[in-house]
């Protein structure tokens, strides 16, 4: 099934993905995907991806369909942002399924 | 662990034997199912880590490159010039089952060319700038994909570890207890009989004894 990509965050973080096809949704205020949020998620979407603020702020409304095949929620790090949020929430996921997070990451290193 | 309520008699003590077989069989595809899915998790890890790691090098390369054309163009006549573009259909998804896990299978499709602004007011380290997202986006659609998959396979993943733990340490357990505790009350009551016809065979001897002793 063919389906479009959205992109939510600060305008300086996504405006440049307008040209190449996705759906924008720039917010001043992360707070503001809050009204976003339902058009995104409600299946319109193949994947979403949101800037780490706007992670942060939306958190509880990405956990809640999180068991849904799509759309696929992922984070990215805006213009600005220090990065490791998408990292911290793989390892949250290893964590709920191993235990533990740590004997993955000596292992890596 | 807590036995079960139950009457101790023999059709309850078989209906447990034939209830703890099946939990032990239950139990032991369940378990197989979570060594699989677990196997199949940690498949996916590193390469997800490393992929994650080269979207974010990326994207901040993209994100210098283009600060430094609204550096050159100025923010309003920048944010016009990216107004161009429609959203497209970018990708593909169908879903795929790990075991029993539906995971999506996404396809990046055919990411449209960026244009659309004047290439005489704006600096060539636009073009640069949207070539280098549009190279990083095919990887976030990837990106995407895992991340989901890892995260459907984790859900998955714990609630078949509660299965087996629920299996393992609360039920098969209770109803060994109680198998057990049935049984010996079955034996028990089994003894309290047999006491109870010794001494009944004791005392029709005694009378017999007494009748044969009075007639002679």
């Amino acid at each position: 099934m063919a389906e479009k990509v959205a992109i939510i965050g600060d305008s300086t973080s996504v405006a440049g993905f307008r040209p190449l096809g996705v759906a924008v949704f720039p917010v001043a205020e992360p707070a503001d995907a809050h009204a976003i949020w339902p058009e995104v998620a409600s299946g319109a979407y193949g994947i979403v991806f949101v800037t780490e603020p706007v992670y942060a702020e939306l958190a509880e409304e990405i956990a809640a369909i999180a068991d849904r095949p799509v759309p696929a929620v992922t984070v990215i790090p805006g213009a600005g942002s220090p990065g490791g949020v998408g990292e911290a929430k793989l390892a949250r996921a290893i964590e709920r399924a191993v235990g533990t997070s740590t004997l993955i990451r000596e292992e890596e290193a | 662990m807590s036995v079960l309520r139950v009457n101790p008699n023999r059709m309850e003590l078989l209906k447990l034997k034939r209830r703890r077989d099946v939990a032990k069989r239950g139990h032991k595809l369940l378990k197989d199912k979570f060594d699989e899915l677990l196997k199949e998790f940690l498949a996916r890890i590193s390469d997800s880590r490393r992929l994650r790691r080269e979207v974010e090098a990326r994207l901040s390369h993209a994100y210098a490159l283009l600060a430094v054309a609204r550096a050159e163009a100025g923010r309003t006549d920048l944010a016009q010039a990216l107004l161009a573009g429609e959203p497209a259909d970018l990708v593909t998804t169908a879903e795929r089952n790990v075991m029993s896990v539906r995971v999506p299978e996404i396809e990046a499709g055919e990411i449209p060319q960026p244009g659309g602004y004047s290439l005489g007011t704006m600096p060539a380290v636009l073009d640069e700038a949207l070539e280098a997202l549009a190279e990083t986006l095919p990887l976030m659609i990837e990106l995407a994909q895992r991340e989901k998959a890892i995260e459907l396979l984790a859900a998955e993943i714990e609630r078949t570890r509660r299965r087996v733990n629920a299996l393992e340490h609360v039920l098969i357990p209770s109803i060994v207890e109680t198998i057990k505790s049935v049984q010996m009350k079955l034996d028990e009551a089994e003894r309290g009989n047999l006491t109870r016809l010794m001494k009944v065979k004791d005392m029709l001897e005694q009378q017999r004894a007494e009748e044969q002793r009075s007639a002679e």
